[in-house]
């Protein structure tokens, strides 16, 4: 953590910061995480089984690490620290019955189901449901460009090794 | 008469976007940064989008969007009549106000404020006008009575009103009641409401295939949907990685040996010849990874034709891609 903070700062000064888009900070730090970790996960290897939820750990891991401005990063962090089994993306697939489109047709209703839906919507961000809406809300935000990101460093990983 | 007042509106409706933006950008930085260009079209979420909205006048700003009103059959009743605001504001308190041309006091008062001064500027209003001043007496006390009798009726009536028009809030209060339990409540839901609007907004932008859809509910299914997938992509992802992996751990440890061995080089020809030797008819255990060429070549290399098939090797024919798998054992102990 501490030779993260060390080349953040080093990054700032060696580079001008706002000529850097912060996804490239993002990607970068990303690659250079899962990397290695993945790496040393390599030379440990086990069983398949148990090399797959690991796997998950560390990519998971290494998008907390590479996040940390945001409130979500620590809620993810917290949870992969508590729990070996990453737990953020089998929630997801577990709700992943697709929500039905419903058109209330009374007001209050309407309210109801958009509520309903927010709710769904903070569960699928890790610490959503410790915030409030609007904050859910703009978290969310930057939530799905770091997920962006991280699937493209992904594929690039994946096709680098195929 | 009219124009005056719709430029006041707007003029109200851009001033009171300034103080929101710290609000905003004290939670979320990163979306009022100019540097997050994925997240923000051209930075911070302000006015290239929404030339008149508006923060501070909650029942103003998120109405301009759902102005035509057309996609919305089922939108609650409360928020029909801001939907007028925008453009049409007149006709909607025209509607309300028994006489046509009162609207244009209306608006007047509305942007004015709070409903002492509507009064002072209605009776300077009647003053100027005199030919209908008796008329226009008319419609004051009877604008004045109805909204009296809806000041009782809403509590804080004068609040709401300041930040908003009040004449227009006076009588939108009595169809906003039917959604929302008293004033106060209700102002501070609608400003909730006005935030969340906001960030949809933006996620709208995030979201792909997403900018025709106008409608809280669909709009969340999309972004839901979208998070879910984006999860399911990664998960996926890391799936395939973790299966890529026993190949993947000869080209990372390639990738390790390449950045190692460049020095250690010097040394394998010593040590390289004796396996090279033993393992004459199998593949070569020479330390560089992907070498079966050595199987064809002369025992005694020298350092220089190792370093240059070692670069060759990397080519990687296809003939010899065949016998990868068998150095994976014995690769490691290698390295």
């Amino acid at each position: 953590m501490e030779r993260q903070i060390i080349n953040k700062k080093k990054r700032v000064f060696s580079v001008e910061p706002n000529k850097i888009p912060p996804s490239e900070v993002f990607t970068r730090k990303y690659t250079r995480l899962l990397v290695p970790a993945l790496k040393k996960l390599n030379m440990n290897k086990n069983s398949s089984q148990a090399n797959q939820l690991t796997v998950k750990h560390e990519v998971d891991m290494a998008l907390a690490l590479s996040a940390q401005e945001f409130a979500w990063s620590r809620f993810l962090l917290q949870k992969l620290s508590s729990s070996n089994n990453p737990t953020t993306t089998t929630s997801s697939s577990s709700n992943g019955i697709r929500i039905q489109k419903r058109s209330g047709k009374e007001g209050g209703d309407e309210d109801g189901e958009i509520e309903e839906k927010l709710r769904e919507l903070q569960k699928l961000l890790p610490g959503g449901e410790e915030m409030n809406v609007e904050e859910m809300l703009g978290e969310i935000g930057n939530y799905i460009k770091c997920l962006e990101l991280q699937t493209i460093a992904l594929k690039s990983i994946v096709e680098d090794t195929t | 008469m009219g124009g005056e007042s719709n430029n006041e509106g707007e003029m109200g409706l851009n001033h009171g976007h300034d103080p929101s933006m710290p609000l905003y950008a004290k939670t979320d930085p990163y979306f009022s940064s100019s540097d997050w260009d994925p997240v923000v079209n051209g930075g911070g979420f302000s006015s290239s989008h929404y030339p008149s909205v508006v923060m501070d006048n909650p029942g103003m700003s998120c109405f301009t969007h759902y102005q035509t009103g057309s996609g919305y059959p089922d939108m609650p009743a409360s928020l029909l009549p801001f939907g007028d605001c925008g453009g049409g504001g007149g006709e909607s308190v025209g509607r309300l106000m028994r006489a046509g041309e009162s609207h244009d006091q209306v608006l007047d008062d509305g942007v004015l404020g709070s409903s002492p001064s509507r009064k002072r500027r209605q009776a300077e209003a009647e003053s100027q006008r005199n030919k209908k001043a008796v008329e226009e007496y008319q419609e004051d006390t009877q604008r004045g009575s109805d909204q009296n009798q809806k000041k009782h009726k809403d509590g804080q009536n004068k609040e709401s009103s300041q930040s908003e028009e009040a004449p227009k809030e006076n009588y939108i209060h009595m169809r906003a009641r039917r959604g929302q339990a008293t004033n106060s409540h209700s102002l501070a839901e609608r400003v909730r409401r006005e935030k969340i609007s906001e960030r949809m907004r933006l996620l709208q932008e995030l979201v792909p295939g997403c900018n025709k859809i106008t409608g809280k509910a669909v709009m969340l299914d999309e972004i839901i949907n979208y998070v879910q997938s984006l999860q399911q992509q990664v998960e996926f992802l890391s799936m395939k990685l973790a299966t890529v992996n026993p190949e993947v751990n000869i080209d990372i440890d390639r990738i390790i040996a390449k950045d190692l061995l460049q020095p250690r080089d010097r040394n394998t020809p010593t040590l390289g010849l004796s396996p090279f030797t033993s393992f004459h008819g199998t593949i070569p255990n020479i330390s560089t990874t992907a070498n079966p060429q050595y199987n064809s070549l002369p025992q005694t290399t020298l350092e220089s034709e190792l370093q240059s098939l070692y670069q060759m090797g990397f080519v990687s024919n296809s003939s010899t891609m065949s016998s990868f798998s068998p150095n994976n054992g014995r690769l490691k102990p290698e390295l």
